[in-house]
């Protein structure tokens, strides 16, 4: 480190080729933080559990044209022999199924004189006795449904269900106090469309991924015949779903009344609802790598170009007794002191830019212990770039000195 | 003397290969970034509909839940209206010029003889939508009023449908099967994507096709076809009407609502007719929070609707400071590259070349090197739209590279080049000959 003073008082000779790397650090720096902020950020949000059992479930999704099929009798018929597909777990009808980006969101009320803005909303997924089984839900409190109390919701027939299981985030909600089975909560303000919540499962996101109230769901034992759309979830044995969806698929085809429009894997269906968040992920993590790419060789190119502009000086510093060692370690520190002189300008360029995309497009807080990271990361990236030329003017002959003047 | 100066400019780049492709590289990649970041975002903040944008409006009334906090912009309205009040408006006479309440539905389609069935979308209008929007006709024309009065089975379809179902052929007079009824064809229409989707707008429409298939406002409802879209209900429906009935009369919001104004008076003569009705339907009970009206024209519509989302602004701004770290590299490497140049330069002055000679001389390099950045760009900005479109689904009209972007492209990293060797070709035509003659 003794060379400090000498380096500083060299570079300050190059003033402007000097200050071009810092500012690119600088912009780098800023660039990558609040890029691999944002990944992060959408890194976790699609990572969260679903609650479903993701690997070895599946949605169909049909559209009945014929309106002199008995369409109840078709749903029974359909789940029979769903499931005695082999290798079908269970099987549910369903309108909605998580993180799909369509569903129904509907308020409840927990005491009847509750004002409308209060009510406490939450994703209705509407499944009969195996809807609990078929997305794979544990219950943490009392019941499953009975066969016999899953309704039939129609245009004729637009009546609630008796009961409700609702998902542990909203029991906690609506009764803060923890006693909300058995609970009977209303549908509608002012006491009408009453419901019992009979069950509380452990955990399952609703229809939208960016809602607030994201872990709020309930089942509802109904079966929603409104229109000719008709909606299944399976779930399969571990490992076989790919032969259980071209099973059901066929057997669904089967029928000329409708037609099959969806088959999907549950997981598929998780990648095309979050696929803006993984752009996301994919293009940044591209920007960074690129970015880096670029600093880094700009580094090199302008590290070479000094070696070749200082090889008199370098022979001569060999010639006067300087080792490999001391030549490498000059261009490592002068390196070191340019990059960190751009960092510093860079920590406060990150928090700028961050600033300006949190209050103009509300990606949010970087949180301060990125600032170190990055720091450390082109650091890193400065030394690993100009060891390159460093060796090569390490390996500038002594007699290079003495030559050509 | 300007091909004098770009065979020395490839010589010059030939001595400093790896130098030159540095700078070729770094150019090309901040190119590459920011054009295809910057097309996305102007392709989805595009003017749909150019000769007519400032006179089509969206009609937002509020007649949300009294109870919610109170309406500030256009934005906390509900971007659709009721079916009853977008009936209300369809039969009054209002200031308008045209007026169209509309709404998507989905079908099954069932082509004769042997092609299977599909899943198709519908868009439920009145006939005033195909002149409102300019909608250009192949075969046929739209519906008449009476057919919207009258409920009748008619179809327009678009010329894809067209092609897939009647071979291209004039199918006006015959029939198409939707579920099971059949919808005599009146008209099909030519190629027709406004981009954005401006009249159906939700965040994962806007860039969706326009429908192949449109019917009668009236007659869809009729089918029950419900709607396919958003819908959105912050109160009861009355119990005592039949289920359907129940579901119109409510406050439930999912039909589009589209008024062309042709002058600011008309607009604010409608605007005024607006707030009218709502004071009337106050009366009987309805519309409890304080009156609201909006009217949003095109442009003001896609801003309300967020049609270009904050993650292509942001990626829009990312990658033009990428561009400027590129550019400050390509300025450090040119730096280089001409200092290294002061022996030949030296020559060059004492031969009797000017500074200005040297300057220009220089700047057809450094020019060369812009341009070829921008091809490079050019063509990684079209690796990176293909890229975005296997990413985002919903982009495959969105994403094109037009003739007016890749000049674009090419010009600006010519540009930025030669303003990034502005100063480094300016330093080395400063340079004294003499004394460099001396060293070597």
């Amino acid at each position: 480190m003794k060379d400090i003073g000498p380096i500083f008082r060299a570079l300050t000779r190059n003033k402007l080729g000097a200050m071009l790397i810092a500012l690119q650090i600088a912009l780098t720096l800023a660039i990558v933080t609040n890029a691999a902020y944002i990944i992060s950020e959408r890194a976790e949000n699609i990572a969260r559990p679903s609650g479903l059992d993701e690997a070895n479930t599946a949605l169909f999704i049909t559209n009945l044209f014929d309106s002199n099929v008995d369409q109840r009798q078709l749903y029974r018929d359909d789940l029979d022999a769903i499931r005695s597909i082999p290798g079908v777990l269970a099987a549910s009808p369903a309108q909605s199924i998580p993180i799909s980006g369509s569903g129904w969101g509907e308020d409840l009320y927990n005491d009847p004189e509750m004002p409308s803005n209060e009510s406490i909303n939450f994703g209705n997924f509407m499944v009969d006795e195996h809807g609990l089984e078929t997305f794979g839900l544990e219950l943490v409190a009392g019941r499953n449904f009975r066969p016999e109390e899953v309704k039939v919701r129609s245009f004729d027939d637009m009546d609630l269900p008796d009961n409700l299981i609702v998902s542990q985030a909203l029991a906690d909600e609506l009764f803060p106090d923890g006693d909300a089975l058995d609970k009977t909560v209303w549908d509608e303000p002012n006491g009408e469309r009453p419901m019992r919540i009979i069950g509380i499962y452990d955990h399952m996101q609703n229809a939208w991924p960016t809602s607030s109230n994201v872990n709020n769901t309930a089942l509802l034992p109904s079966i929603a015949m409104f229109g000719g759309q008709m909606m299944y979830v399976v779930r399969s044995e571990p490992g076989q779903l790919q032969t259980v969806m071209t099973a059901v698929e066929e057997y669904l085809a089967g029928n000329r009344s409708r037609i099959v429009d969806i088959v999907r894997s549950y997981e598929e269906q998780k990648r095309r609802t979050y696929s803006g968040d993984i752009a996301m992920v994919k293009l940044l993590s591209v920007v960074i790598a690129t970015l880096a790419g670029v600093t880094g060789l700009g580094i090199v190119g302008l590290a070479w170009f000094s070696v070749t502009q200082r090889q008199k000086q370098i022979g001569t510093r060999r010639a006067l007794g300087a080792t490999r060692k001391d030549i490498i370690g000059y261009f490592m520190v002068e390196n070191w002191l340019i990059t960190t002189a751009g960092l510093a300008i860079g920590l406060v360029g990150t928090l700028a830019l961050n600033w300006f995309l949190d209050t103009q497009y509300e990606v949010g807080r970087v949180p301060l212990w990125y600032l170190p990271l990055g720091v450390v990361a082109l650091w890193t990236l400065g030394l690993v770039a100009v060891l390159l030329p460093a060796r090569r003017a390490a390996n500038i002959p002594p007699a290079l000195a003495t030559r050509s003047v | 003397m300007f091909s004098y100066y770009v065979r020395l400019a490839l010589a010059s780049m030939k001595r400093t290969p790896v130098l030159s492709a540095l700078m070729i590289l770094a150019l090309g990649l901040g190119i590459g970034a920011f054009m295809t970041t910057f097309t996305v975002y102007y392709l989805m903040s595009g003017d749909p509909i150019p000769h007519k944008s400032g006179v089509l409006y969206a009609v937002q009334l509020d007649n949300w839940d009294p109870n919610e906090p109170p309406t500030e912009s256009a934005k906390d309205v509900q971007p659709q209206l009721t079916y009853r009040d977008g009936q209300n408006l369809m039969n009054a006479d209002t200031p308008a010029k045209r007026q169209a309440q509309m709404y998507a539905t989905n079908v099954v389609v069932v082509p004769e003889g042997d092609d299977p069935p599909f899943d198709e979308s519908v868009r439920a209008t009145y006939q005033t939508f195909f002149d409102m929007f300019d909608v250009p006709f192949l075969y046929g024309q739209p519906w008449t009023d009476l057919d919207d009065e009258g409920h009748a089975s008619v179809a327009i379809l678009g010329r894809e449908m067209n092609d897939q179902l009647f071979n291209g052929e004039n199918s006006v007079g015959r029939s198409i099967r939707l579920d099971d009824n059949y919808f005599e064809i009146v008209g099909v229409i030519d190629d027709w994507q406004p981009m954005p989707r401006f009249y159906h707008s939700d965040w994962s429409r806007a860039f969706a096709d326009a429908e192949q298939i449109f019917i009668p406002f009236s007659r869809a409802v009729d089918g029950p076809m419900g709607p396919s879209g958003n819908t959105n209900c912050w109160k009861p429906m009355d119990d005592s009407l039949p289920a359907i009935e129940g579901f119109l009369q409510s406050e439930c919001v999912w039909t589009q609502f589209w008024a062309e104004l042709e002058t600011p008076e008309q607009a604010a003569a409608y605007k005024d007719y607006l707030d009218n009705y709502v004071r009337e339907q106050k009366e009987i009970g309805r519309f409890e929070r304080p009156l609201n009206t909006f009217i949003s024209n095109v442009p003001e519509w896609m801003e309300v609707m967020e049609v270009v989302r904050n993650d292509n602004r942001v990626l829009t701004r990312l990658s033009f400071l990428f561009f400027l770290v590129c550019v400050l590299n390509t300025v450090g490497l040119l730096m280089a590259k001409f200092l290294g140049k002061g022996g030949e330069v030296a020559l060059r002055r004492a031969m009797g070349a000017s500074r200005g000679a040297v300057f220009s001389q220089n700047l057809v390099e450094v020019g060369l090197i812009g341009l070829l950045g921008g091809l490079v760009g050019t063509v990684l900005a079209w690796l990176g739209l293909r890229a975005v479109e296997n990413l985002y689904r919903g982009y495959q009209h969105l994403v094109q590279l037009d003739p007016v972007m890749l000049a674009t492209a090419v010009c600006l990293a010519t540009l930025a080049a030669i303003i990034a060797g502005l100063y480094p070709v300016w330093r080395v035509s400063q340079l004294p000959p003499a004394g460099l003659l001396k060293t070597q």
